[in-house]
């Protein structure tokens, strides 16, 4: 096989970067763009095989792409913000989307529509996520929906038949002292939730209320949150629950996790994270929704997992476009991504990746369709601030599992500084 | 006195470079950072000017500025006399007279020039960690670890523990100070047969006063400021419950996590303060132990 010049260049530098070293300088080309996503092993190198493709396509464009965990991409991405070095594509999340729109920092995406920008087979539901004000500023990249991953062996031997897509909170509080039991305490049942925002927004819109109110205020009610805590407490105190030590770190690597370590038969992700997950565990891997509540509302909501954007700072928009045309349209780029972002929005795209699904994709591709008619509408855009009320409810569910604060009054303690730094931050 | 500032504009020529530097780099920021403590400003619109908004909120309404200020103090109380017995204590040993001190007193300097690096936070990360290899070698004699990081109620040690691996610096400036001691003095203690003890109480710590109290403001000051361990060991968040929630770590997320330059701006002037106020604490109470060769009692 020969090898160019420009491909040995292009895949030592994807090496390179991959390797978390900083950006090599740009090669002698005469355009440049830079991508910035968060991601994992598995990710990183689908895209850097993007990238691959894409610079094929289009000579005299070179495309550095930069990626780093979640936990630490919203602290760079902030520090780029601020000193106005964005890159020019962006992944965008929908906790994050409305903030970074208000303080000025995306670009608005309609006067390239049909001018680069070819969204004639994009779905329309994943396209409005990307909204704000009836503008849009971020292309729906894929769509996912939260799912509580399980360990179908472990399930097996403990002989769990419980029909995991409709099950209820009292269903799934047996099945993990099943678990528990039938192993011995070797195999807990479940991570515990308790500082996990996304399963308690689930279990407070199962209550018939949101998080976040339509003017962004907070109208969850202590009662929601404090009753979501008992639910986790009762578990623990019946030993059915991972130990303490290891429920307390929301942005725990995937391979930490219970059920990819086999701690426990149970845990929460995202339904786009299912392929990633069964990367790394022996078992097959099974996804369960949120339990329901019986005559509950529907708690769950299909919602775009990830956005791109195209960046305040971008040098060069043109370039950015078609970079950002190609991801969602070429044939051979969608094909190297495959459902790893999430559920692609482009019916075209999903017919071709049929027939080559992993048993993984599948899985994921299965749920996805079982929980359409089960799922309630996307919540109101979050306000200003919402990441840091994530944090407190980090905090304050940390305290309840650690035994320091009782579960009311944690609430009562977090509803309260919730509303504060929601008003703190207009 | 003419001709002395003729004299001294040729010093003043020469001091130009450092003096452009210092106002420029120095103290124009810690200005303009003066100003932004009395607005609202998000690095994106303009500041927006509020007062003294920020400080009411807080000392009235920010419960996490208490919580940093008392784990930074904690960390303060542990880790400053902790690091300065070590130091005193190695120094102490290597003024012996070892015939290959050169070599011991790069070894154990070598902590602190590694100190300050990413990567020994990432490694104390590792030694701790609920599988890490200090709980290997716990369970070698059958003592079950805990997660010393994920531990709200131990994660603030790991800390201290790494500050006081890192006694180097202090250590070089004691080591100094031992030598600076006139030997005969022993000799006098040894020829009335002295104890040990009473040698190193009547002795070294009163000649070592002016370089135990340097070391110490030092170390006072330098504790204060602690971030890198903090921020990397807990992964920026300040850990589980704010366990480690050290105060620079506190500001630097109110600067860069949530933009809110005005504020931070103002917790770092509530930071200087502090600092300033324990500094001026030690000079005050200085008088009465330490005392320095060339005073006339």
């Amino acid at each position: 096989m020969a090898i160019s010049r420009r491909k040995f260049l292009a895949t030592t530098g994807g090496v390179a970067l991959a390797a978390g070293l900083p950006s090599l300088p740009a090669l002698a080309q005469d355009r440049s763009i830079r991508h910035f996503w968060w991601g994992n092993p598995d990710r990183d190198r689908r895209t850097f095989d993007v990238i691959e493709v894409f610079e094929k396509n289009h000579e005299g464009i070179s495309v550095s792409g930069e990626t780093i965990g979640w936990g630490d991409y919203w602290t760079k991405m902030a520090t780029q913000t601020a000193g106005r070095n964005m890159a020019d594509l962006v992944q965008m999340d929908y906790r994050f989307l409305f903030e970074y729109v208000r303080r000025g920092a995306l670009q608005e995406l309609d006067p390239f529509i049909g001018n680069g920008l070819d969204l004639s087979n994009f779905d329309k539901g994943p396209l409005s996520g990307g909204m704000v004000d009836g503008k849009l500023y971020a292309l729906n990249i894929g769509s996912n929906s939260q799912v509580f991953v399980y360990n179908t062996k472990v399930f097996e031997d403990a002989g769990i038949t419980t029909d995991v897509i409709n099950w209820t909170w009292d269903d799934f509080a047996n099945v993990c002292k099943t678990i528990t039991e039938k192993t011995g305490g070797k195999i807990k049942g479940s991570d515990d939730c308790s500082v996990v925002l996304e399963t308690c927004e689930c279990w407070i819109r199962q209550n018939g209320r949101t998080f976040f109110g339509e003017e962004g205020d907070v109208i969850a009610t202590p009662e929601d949150i404090a009753g979501y805590w008992q639910f986790w407490l009762d578990l623990r105190n019946a030993g059915a629950l991972r130990e303490k030590d290891k429920s307390l770190d929301a942005n725990l690597p995937m391979s930490d996790v219970g059920v990819v370590s086999g701690d426990t038969a149970i845990s929460n992700f995202w339904s786009n994270q299912i392929v990633g997950v069964q990367a790394l565990m022996q078992d097959t891997v099974g996804a369960a929704m949120v339990p329901h509540k019986p005559d509950g509302e529907p708690g769950q909501f299909i919602k775009p997992s990830m956005f791109m954007s195209l960046s305040r700072d971008s040098k060069d928009p043109e370039a950015a476009i078609m970079y950002m045309n190609d991801w969602i349209n070429d044939p051979e780029e969608t094909k190297i991504l495959g459902l790893e972002r999430g559920i692609p929005a482009n019916p075209e795209v999903r017919k071709a990746l049929a027939p080559d699904f992993t048993p993984a994709e599948k899985v994921s591709v299965d749920y996805f369709n079982a929980i359409q008619d089960k799922v309630g509408p996307l919540p109101p855009p979050e306000p200003k601030g919402a990441g840091e009320v994530r944090d407190a409810f980090i905090r304050a569910g940390t305290d309840v599992v650690l035994g320091n604060a009782e579960p009311q009054q944690a609430a009562e303690l977090f509803i309260d500084d919730a509303q504060a730094i929601i008003d703190r931050a207009r | 006195m003419k001709r002395l500032s003729a004299r001294n504009a040729s010093g003043y020529m020469f001091l130009t470079p450092w003096l452009l530097g210092f106002f420029l780099l120095a103290i124009g920021p810690i200005l303009v950072s003066l100003y932004l403590s009395f607005t609202r400003y998000d690095m994106v619109g303009d500041p927006r000017w509020v007062g003294f908004d920020n400080y009411v909120y807080m000392f009235t309404r920010d419960r996490r500025f208490w919580k940093a200020l008392e784990v930074t103090f904690h960390y303060v109380i542990f880790a400053v006399p902790l690091r300065l017995i070590m130091a005193l204590g190695v120094a102490m040993l290597l003024d012996k007279g070892l015939k290959t001190i050169g070599l011991y007193r790069a070894i154990f300097y070598l902590p602190s020039l590694l100190g300050a690096s990413i990567a020994i936070a990432i490694l104390w990360r590792q030694l701790f960690a609920i599988d890490g290899v200090v709980n290997q070698v716990l369970a070698v004699f059958g003592i079950e670890g805990i997660g010393w990081i994920t531990n709200p109620s131990t994660s603030i040690y790991t800390l201290v523990v790494l500050a006081i691996w890192q006694f180097g610096a202090p250590m070089l400036i004691f080591l100094a100070g031992l030598r600076g001691i006139p030997r005969d003095l022993y000799e006098a203690a040894d020829i009335d047969g002295t104890s040990a003890f009473r040698k190193f109480y009547a002795i070294t710590l009163p000649m070592l006063a002016p370089v135990i109290f340097f070391n110490l403001v030092l170390q006072i000051i330098e504790a204060f400021k602690v971030f890198s361990p903090a921020f990397i060991i807990s992964n920026g968040t300040g850990g589980p419950a704010d366990s480690m929630l050290v105060y620079t770590v506190y500001l630097f997320n109110e600067a860069f996590k949530f933009f809110r330059m005005g504020y931070a701006s103002g917790l770092a002037w509530v930071l200087l303060v502090i600092i300033g106020t324990f500094t001026a604490i030690a000079f005050a109470t200085s008088k009465y132990w330490v005392h320095y060769e060339n005073e006339r009692d």
